[in-house]
């Protein structure tokens, strides 16, 4: 799988230096676990595709592969934004199996979901170096935003001249500050969203086709 | 010299090939590390040196110079003393009740050096040991040697005293760089370098059960990059 993946990519990204104009931009949803980056993948494409990306759980790191959806069409102010979307694991900096365990899962099962988990953000991170055009980075709204990770993140992010969108994610809790978000990345513009309800995503779309298209 | 053959005295300097598959001298394969020559082997004998042969001889052998051993080896072993573990030289036996402790103004290797011999003495068995090691190893260091131990070693941390401290994020980058891109702690809990991971141009895309990974290098078919 590693071998066709590689060609296919290498084949792609030959096509992509000959047809860049043309070719959709590669738009990674980067964020730390649990920020509902699936949610919002499964949310563009449904509304835009019908299809969904991959399952969503409360359990974290349930994405442990990049999963991409191709030839997302959105349409905005009378134009076609084509991009493909690339949901990725959860980055964080330390899995332990332990924190599965609590989520009705035996030892055997924690440990080989941490172990696929932690590969799954070396993959991300691989994708963030040269796989990507553009990132829209989730934050769950309802927890501090100055992690080690984030501030990495968006630095890197930042380093690559990569445009990105902070989406301020779960809006719907109660517990939700978006400017605590806002705060934390003042570079960037924050928008607020409910990934799971649909709240707001008029405006993540319109931002979407501005920064992406 | 950095490097002595403890067989026959030979000496290389830092870095050299030559020890690596033996002394060429007498094919002895025990080197001891004399860090830039600071310890003049006769210079600075010590009361114990009559029982040196309690001391590094245990594992190397009777014939090897006594006096060039053991100084020496506490010179280097100095910066990893520990004061919690300075228990009494075989000379002091009879000393160990006396709370000045003046009687002890010997170099600050000392301890250390009694610190190898204990450590070669307990590889070499019980054979040849006297009342010396045995109070040594069942007396209790008073606080006053504590106190006197410490301050020893401090000299050699003078250059650090007197440095500012690193900046913390020069700090962390310092330490990032000395990661791995993923340490695994135990099985299933694992540290992740995320500067390391993204800068690699490999690919970890298995992990195995052994803390063994499979990579995929990119250049490996002959692809392009970029």
């Amino acid at each position: 799988m590693g071998l066709l993946t590689n060609l296919r990519d290498s084949i792609l990204r030959v096509t992509d230096g000959l047809f860049a104009a043309d070719e959709p931009k590669r738009i990674g949803i980067y964020g730390p676990p649990n920020a509902g980056k699936t949610t919002l993948a499964n949310r563009i494409a449904r509304d835009w595709t019908g299809d969904a990306v991959g399952p969503e759980s409360q359990v974290p790191h349930e994405t442990r592969r990049a999963r991409r959806k191709e030839d997302v069409e959105i349409e905005r102010n009378g134009q076609t934004v084509t991009i493909d979307i690339v949901d990725t694991p959860g980055v964080t900096t330390k899995v332990d199996y332990k924190e599965f365990l609590d989520h009705d899962m035996d030892k055997e099962d924690a440990v080989r979901r941490s172990r696929e988990a932690t590969e799954g953000v070396a993959e991300a991170m691989h994708w963030l170096r040269e796989d990507v055009d553009g990132v829209i980075y989730v934050l769950d709204s309802t927890t501090d935003p100055f992690t080690q990770v984030n501030t990495m993140l968006i630095g890197i992010i930042e380093s690559q001249d990569l445009p990105a969108l902070i989406l301020a994610n779960k809006t719907d809790l109660s517990e939700s500050d978006v400017t605590q978000i806002a705060n934390a990345f003042p570079q960037h513009e924050t928008v607020p969203l409910s990934a799971l309800e649909g709240e707001n995503m008029d405006e993540v779309y319109t931002k979407i086709a501005e920064y992406f298209g | 010299m950095p490097h002595q053959c403890i067989e026959c005295g030979r000496t290389f300097s830092d870095g050299s090939k030559e020890m690596l598959s033996g002394c060429p001298e007498c094919g002895g394969n025990k080197f001891q590390f004399r860090p830039g020559g600071t310890s003049e082997p006769s210079t600075d004998p010590t009361p114990q040196m009559e029982n040196s042969s309690v001391g590094l001889s245990a594992s190397s052998e009777a014939s090897a110079p006594s006096e060039a051993s053991a100084p020496s080896e506490a010179a280097s072993s100095t910066d990893t003393l520990d004061p919690t573990d300075t228990t009494e030289s075989p000379a002091d036996r009879s000393d160990t009740s006396d709370p000045t402790g003046s009687s002890r103004d010997t170099p600050s290797g000392r301890d250390a050096t009694d610190d190898t011999e204990s450590a070669s003495d307990r590889a070499a068995g019980d054979a040849g040991e006297d009342t010396a090691q045995a109070s040594a190893r069942s007396d209790v260091v008073t606080p006053d040697e504590l106190d006197r131990a410490s301050r020893e070693v401090e000299p050699s941390d003078q250059d650090d005293a007197t440095e500012p401290r690193p900046d913390i994020d020069e700090l962390r980058d310092e330490l990032n760089e000395q990661f791995e891109s993923i340490r695994i702690v135990s099985p299933g809990t694992y540290e992740l370098n995320l500067m390391e991971l993204y800068d690699r141009q490999e690919y970890i895309i298995s992990l195995q059960e052994d803390g063994r990974y499979v990579i995929e290098m990119p250049d490996a078919w002959g692809v392009d990059e970029e």
